[in-house]
This record gives structure tokens, C-alpha cells and sequence, in this order.
């Protein structure tokens, strides 16, 4: 197996990396970049806790190769708040008690912030729609939808 | 869960991938969105020498339109499908069906070839490497028993591919590729009919465009899916409806099931000619029954989805003539 030197730009930062083919871009940001906002749980695609944006659309990080990020622009949740002032979807989350483990937070806060800037006042049934893919065992998905319908109409 | 190790390939023009398909053959396994080849590659069912990429092939991306035919490329993402507006209005069931597959992240990366190309699927097939080491070999790993049909002498793993039955429904036409040639085969001549090798592609072949005719008149048709969660699951049982109208009758129709077997089935309708008002969808929907395999191999009783099949034949039917009404 031969290593692959790519330069990976993760929340507008620039890194160099030396990396084996068969990793996943979820695996190198947690364990390279050691930004382990991205989580892992079912590594097939399914209960979206690994998504991060590429150029801006939301992406199941455990199903695609780091290899094949050069030259793309991925924003993981530590690239959402701006220094301690977190961005208002993630306080909306807070302020609505749509975090409870908080396992699911990174991937659905992200996917939440893709919908609003693709679509700035969506419905109820377009943001529930976005998340279906974000799968929740213990908020549930009242109060996430309540928080991305705050930031929605804040706007 | 890790990815077995494999040297990766990225491919910057279709010359060039054809090559190495060419070189490599069946060492390689060519990935576009990677959501489904991933997750095979994790559970260890395939183990190439080679990845190649091909998502970085700009060449065939995209919807084109032409006076005869939609030419769709087979990186063109089922997100992209399932918003085209030349699909939307004339080819219902297709952006229905690209709208239905698992969860709008997977459909965004997801590419509208690697979905026709999915391997077939079975409980006993689409397992852990920890879980399938518990199991005899089946016909699909390379042994000689299937343990979804004891004693059966064939494999009966399941298509559960959403976007063949809708692209079939219209005659669709797949365009492969391979290194100094290509041919154009209908849709349903992609499969093979055995669930062991579900696919008709020689080893040095990619697929590359699908192409659909557009149809001769005021046509409608769509797409019905039974699932248990809505943004995951594979359909368990799933039917395309295709027809146009002339003169206020019906000039042509087209049913195809998915979920039935290891390729989608064409069922017989003998509409031609008929107004809608005089479709007799039972004796359809009995066609359909007939046609498809209940097997308990997937998440639902076999013999409930096969009771489905009559359900979602007459819906999708029903959703076509609707379609029709609306002039599309």
C-alpha cells in the first residue's frame, strides 16, 4: 500500500499530510488532526454523527476517503463558532435543549447550518427532511427542530 | 470499522480509467460516491488490489438534453437527479425514485451509476466479517449452499437498487465503456438475472452514461417504495410506472419491480390501446405477485413483501395515471 502526500484544508487551515490510502476522513481528522468533533458510531453511512461539509455540502465522513479531499474545503464543527463566540445555530441548540449526549450534535448542528444557508427559511417539514439523515437516541427531534426554526426566523 | 488495505487510483479523464480498468480488470473496484462500496470494502465482502476513483471525472457528470434523449453521466449525483427540472417534468419516476434513496447526505454523494450498480443484497450476504465467519459459505461467497433457501441450488440474494425499475420503465439504455470501444445495451441486459454476479460489465468495462428516450407524446409515470425507515432503508419492495397517451388512449406502458429478485422484473400490462379509466390493476398486480420472489432474506417477512409487490404495482400505477392527468 503506498502513501499518498495530500494537503487537506480543514476549517481554513492548510495541512500536509503523508497518509495510507484506506483511511477514512472521518479517522484522519479525529486521529491526525485530533479534531474529534467528528464522531464515529455506526461507520456505514447510516446515523450521521460523522458528517462535516465538503465545499459546503454535507458529507458522511466515514464513508469517504481522505485521499480523495485534495483540494476540497471541509468545515467540521470546531470551524462553526468564531473563537468562544459559538455560531447561532450551535447556541440555538443550547438555548432550545436540542443537546442532551450531544453524540449527534456535530453531524446535525453542521447539516443544520448546510440546509439554512442553502435555504434561509425553510419549513418544518424541509428541516426535519435535511436531518432524517442524523439519527438521535435521546434528545429526539423536537427540540432540534425548534432550534434550527429559531435561527431561521432570527434572520 | 477499518478499510482492508488497497492502492488507490484517481483518474483525471475517462482515457485514463479505462486504462487502468483495462490493466487491472476485476482487481480493481471503481468507486464514485462511495456509499455503498465503502461499507463492502469495511464488512470485507470485497477486497480489491485497487480503488480507482473515478468522482473526479468531469466528463461524465451531468444531465444532457438532446431532440431524442436525456443523456444522463454516471457520476451524476441521485441529488442532482432527483432536483433536474427536464427529469421533474418528463421523467417522474427517475428524480422520484433518486429522491427516495436513503437520506439526502447519502443521495448527494451517491452517484446514479454506483446506485445501478449495487451489488445484490441478503442477511446472510450483507454481514460482518465476525458474523459471516459463524456462517457456512452461500453461493454468493463461494460455496455451495444458500441460507436464506435451504437446499436451494441458486443463490436468491435481492436487486435493492431504486433507480434501475424507473430508468427500465422507460427503456433506458446503458452506455460501457472500455479501452478502444464501447456499446449501448438496454438496461436490462445490464443484468444477469444470478444473484452471484448480478452484472453483465466485462471485467475491463466501466458504465459511463445512461441514456433515456424521451418519450413519444403526453407521458407520466412513478415511483413507489415500501421501507421501514424512511431515510435509510433499501426498498423492500418497490415498483416504476411508465405510460403514454395518445389520442386519449394509451400508447404505451411499462411496469418494472424492484426488490423481487436478483434483477428488476417487467410485468406484462397489456394497456396498450386502453383508456386509463379501463386499466384493470388487479390483473397487473396479479402479474407482479407472480413474478416476484418472497424470500426471508431481507428485513421484512418474504411472503408480506411479496403480498406488498400487488400493493406498490397498483400505487405506482395509479401515481403514473396521475402524473398523466397533470400533462407531464
Amino acid at each position: 500500500m503506498k502513501r499518498h502526500a495530500i494537503t487537506l484544508t480543514v476549517n481554513e487551515e492548510s495541512h500536509q499530510l503523508h497518509i495510507l490510502p484506506n483511511r477514512t476522513l472521518q479517522e484522519v481528522l479525529r486521529d491526525d488532526l485530533h479534531l474529534t468533533g467528528t464522531k464515529e458510531s455506526c461507520g456505514e453511512g447510516t446515523c450521521g454523527s460523522c458528517t462535516v461539509l465538503v465545499d459546503g455540502q454535507p458529507t458522511r465522513s466515514c464513508l469517504t476517503l481522505a485521499v480523495a479531499m485534495e483540494g476540497k474545503k471541509i468545515t467540521t464543527i470546531e470551524g462553526l463558532a468564531q473563537g468562544d463566540t459559538l455560531h447561532p445555530v450551535q447556541e440555538a441548540f443550547v438555548q432550545y435543549h436540542g443537546i442532551q449526549c450531544g453524540f449527534c450534535s456535530p453531524g446535525m448542528i453542521l447539516t443544520a447550518y448546510a440546509l439554512l444557508q442553502e435555504n434561509p427559511n425553510p419549513t418544518e417539514k424541509e428541516i426535519r427532511e435535511a436531518i432524517s439523515g442524523n439519527v438521535c437516541r435521546c434528545t429526539g427531534y423536537a427540540k432540534a427542530v425548534e432550534a434550527i426554526q429559531s435561527v431561521a426566523e432570527r434572520r | 470499522m477499518r478499510l482492508p488495505p488497497f492502492d488507490y487510483a484517481e483518474p483525471k479523464s475517462l482515457a485514463e480509467a479505462l486504462t487502468l480498468k483495462e490493466q487491472h480488470q476485476e482487481a480493481v473496484k471503481v468507486v464514485a460516491g462511495g456509499t455503498e462500496a465503502l461499507v463492502q470494502l469495511k464488512l470485507r465482502l470485497i477486497e480489491p488490489r485497487v480503488v480507482m476513483n473515478i468522482k473526479k471525472i468531469p466528463e461524465i457528470e451531468g444531465i444532457e438534453e438532446t431532440a431524442e434523449e436525456i443523456i444522463i453521466g454516471a457520476n451524476t449525483s441521485l441529488k442532482t437527479i432527483g432536483r433536474s427540472p427536464i427529469l421533474r417534468e418528463k421523467f417522474g419516476a427517475a428524480a422520484e425514485a433518486a429522491g427516495l434513496v436513503a437520506s439526502p447526505t447519502i443521495a448527494a454523494m451517491a452517484t446514479v451509476g454506483g446506485n445501478l450498480l449495487q451489488n445484490t443484497r441478503c442477511l446472510y450476504y450483507d454481514q460482518s466479517e465476525i458474523v459471516l465467519k459463524g456462517l457456512e459459505k452461500c453461493h454468493k461467497r463461494g460455496g455451495k449452499t444458500c441460507l436464506a433457501v435451504k437446499g436451494s441450488t441458486r443463490c436468491f440474494s435481492v436487486y435493492q437498487g431504486d433507480l434501475a425499475p424507473a430508468l427500465m420503465a422507460y427503456n433506458g439504455k446503458a452506455v460501457l465503456e472500455k479501452k478502444g470501444g464501447s456499446r449501448t445495451i438496454s438496461l436490462e441486459d445490464l443484468f444477469s438475472g444470478n444473484g452471484i454476479q448480478p452484472f453483465t460489465l466485462d471485467p475491463e468495462e466501466i458504465l459511463t452514461r445512461i441514456i433515456l428516450p424521451k418519450p413519444k407524446g403526453t407521458s407520466g409515470s412513478a415511483y413507489r417504495k415500501l421501507r421501514i425507515r424512511g431515510s435509510v432503508d433499501y426498498p423492500l419492495t418497490s415498483a416504476a410506472a411508465f405510460m403514454v397517451m395518445k389520442d386519449q388512449k394509451i400508447s404505451e406502458a411499462r411496469v418494472v419491480i424492484g426488490a423481487a429478485g436478483a434483477a428488476p422484473k417487467r410485468v406484462e400490462t397489456q394497456l396498450q390501446g386502453k383508456t386509463p379509466q379501463e386499466a384493470d390493476l388487479n390483473a397487473i398486480a396479479d402479474q407482479a405477485y407472480s413474478l416476484s420472489e418472497g424470500v426471508d432474506n431481507l428485513t421484512m417477512p418474504g411472503a408480506y413483501r411479496r403480498k406488498m409487490v400487488r400493493v406498490f404495482t397498483k400505487r405506482a400505477i395509479q401515481g403514473a395515471i396521475e402524473a398523466l392527468k397533470g400533462g407531464k
